[in-house]
């Protein structure tokens, strides 16, 4: 019986490096996006836990609408001539939406699974 | 056994504990930077350790070059040039050069690339944010000033005749991006990324090991139709869902003209993304190639080549060159096929 304890430790030891390991390695459970004016972040919030909302933003007097609405993010509306941030839809991948005319991006704040995007 | 049951022990104790070490090391350097210029949103990615300096080097040299090359800004060559009257002004070099692979590009594409479209692209209100459809003898009146070959350049000397309009944007920023990898590579940056408002420049490989992951957007749609995985690559996109505006009847208008006719170009092809060493040849081809359509862009590869493509036309169909064939995947759930071309 006494041979048994290296055997117990190494099975502890292994089990521990290994749950170690997964909380270190694991993706976060959290959805993190930025929405930043002229590269000022003005907030910052994690869609996994925010309730739906509307934020407006004003940028010289004209105002941007974003919704978040089950846990996703888009423009709703915004005061610019072409609103090719609100045909941008919701926010998926690693392509920020961007209302030029207002200087507003809606991006992620994390590490995503792509690095890029192009279109 | 015993002996046996303590090597296990230690090796299995090292396997743990070292597993997690390397990959945060590798990620620490790294230097961000975004900005608002030639009229869309940058952003600049660069690992290493000169990657901070580097990046704001770039960030200088993309708005000297915006303050050249702006057709609205009336400080610039290019404004200069076309508010001369005729008059021939002396450019920079770095405009010049830009210029003379402009006019090159438009002479091989047979002017499916044309620098000199802008007038049209005004009145369409591309450029002003007011779109409408313009009355068709306005587009033919305009289309007359529409002709690369008379645009004069001899060295730095330009010269654009009265009532033309010289304009850079198709080329320009795959030309600074060709310019910002410069930077970043004079600076030992052997990582990095670069996006010029979707114009994507690979710098290296990722700084773990392993191709970038470029996403390509699914034209009118949320999401990515697939992953592109490259290295040391220029891709480029153009597509008409990036800006458009519809009619009271449900037409839908985009950004991209055919300069043959002065209407939005269409040739059957919903987007063209352009992958090769350049980022300005690139972005050349992918508003050329979007202009011809599926027939001559497989022709145009077959007799230049040097550049890699993937077009996915309007019946939803992704045609790819050979050399991109293994380095794309669809997204779960797409229902497009993919035909390859090979040489």
């Amino acid at each position: 019986m006494k041979k048994k304890w290296p055997f117990v430790l190494v099975g502890i030891l292994l089990l521990a490096g290994i749950v170690g390991s997964l909380l270190v390695l694991r993706r976060p459970d959290t959805n993190m996006v930025e929405i930043v004016q002229d590269g000022e972040v003005l907030y910052r919030l994690d869609l996994a836990q925010a309730e739906d909302q509307l934020i407006e933003v004003e940028y010289n007097g004209r105002v941007n609408t974003i919704e978040i609405k089950d846990h996703q993010i888009h423009m709703l509306a915004a005061q610019c001539p072409d609103n090719t941030c609100v045909h941008m839809g919701w926010l998926n991948s690693s392509a920020p939406i961007v209302c030029l005319p207002n200087r507003l991006v809606i991006q992620f704040a994390g590490e995503d699974a792509l690095d890029a995007a192009t279109g | 056994m015993r002996w046996m049951g303590y090597k296990l022990t230690a090796i299995l104790l090292v396997l743990t504990l070292t597993g997690c070490g390397t990959q945060a090391e590798n990620a620490t350097l790294r230097a961000e930077r975004s900005l608002f210029a030639m009229n869309t949103y940058m952003t600049l990615t660069a690992y290493g350790e000169s990657g901070e300096e580097a990046l704001q080097e770039a960030g200088a040299l993309i708005e000297q070059l915006e303050s050249r090359w702006s057709v609205t800004d009336e400080n610039s060559e290019i404004y200069r040039a076309n508010h001369s009257g005729g008059q021939t002004v002396t450019v920079s070099e770095d405009t010049a050069q830009l210029i003379s692979f402009a006019l090159e590009m438009a002479q091989k594409t047979g002017g499916a690339l044309e620098p000199t479209i802008y007038p049209v692209l005004t009145a369409w209100g591309f450029t002003t944010g007011s779109k409408q459809v313009p009355p068709e003898e306005q587009i033919a009146r305009l289309l007359q000033n529409v002709d690369y070959s008379r645009i004069q350049l001899d060295g730095t000397d330009l010269t654009v005749p009265s009532g033309m309009d010289l304009d850079l944007g198709a080329v320009g920023k795959g030309y600074a991006a060709d310019l910002v990898t410069e930077v970043l590579k004079e600076h030992g940056v052997e990582s990095g990324l670069i996006s010029l408002g979707g114009n994507i420049q690979a710098i290296g490989s990722r700084p773990e090991g392993g191709d970038w992951r470029i996403g390509i957007r699914a034209p009118w749609e949320e999401g990515n139709l697939g992953v592109l995985e490259m290295s040391n690559a220029a891709v480029v996109t153009s597509g008409g869902y990036e800006n458009y505006f519809e009619d009271e009847a449900g037409n839908i208008y985009w950004h991209i003209l055919d300069p043959a006719t002065g209407y939005p170009a269409n040739s059957g092809l919903q987007s063209v993304t352009v992958i090769g060493e350049q980022g300005r040849l690139c972005d050349a081809l992918s508003t050329s190639l979007f202009v011809m359509g599926a027939e001559k862009a497989e022709e145009y590869w077959r007799a230049n080549g040097g550049f890699d493509m993937l077009l996915v036309t309007d019946g939803g169909e992704i045609i790819l060159t050979e050399g991109i064939a293994g380095r794309f995947t669809l997204s779960d759930g797409r229902t497009e096929t993919i035909r390859v071309l090979n040489r």
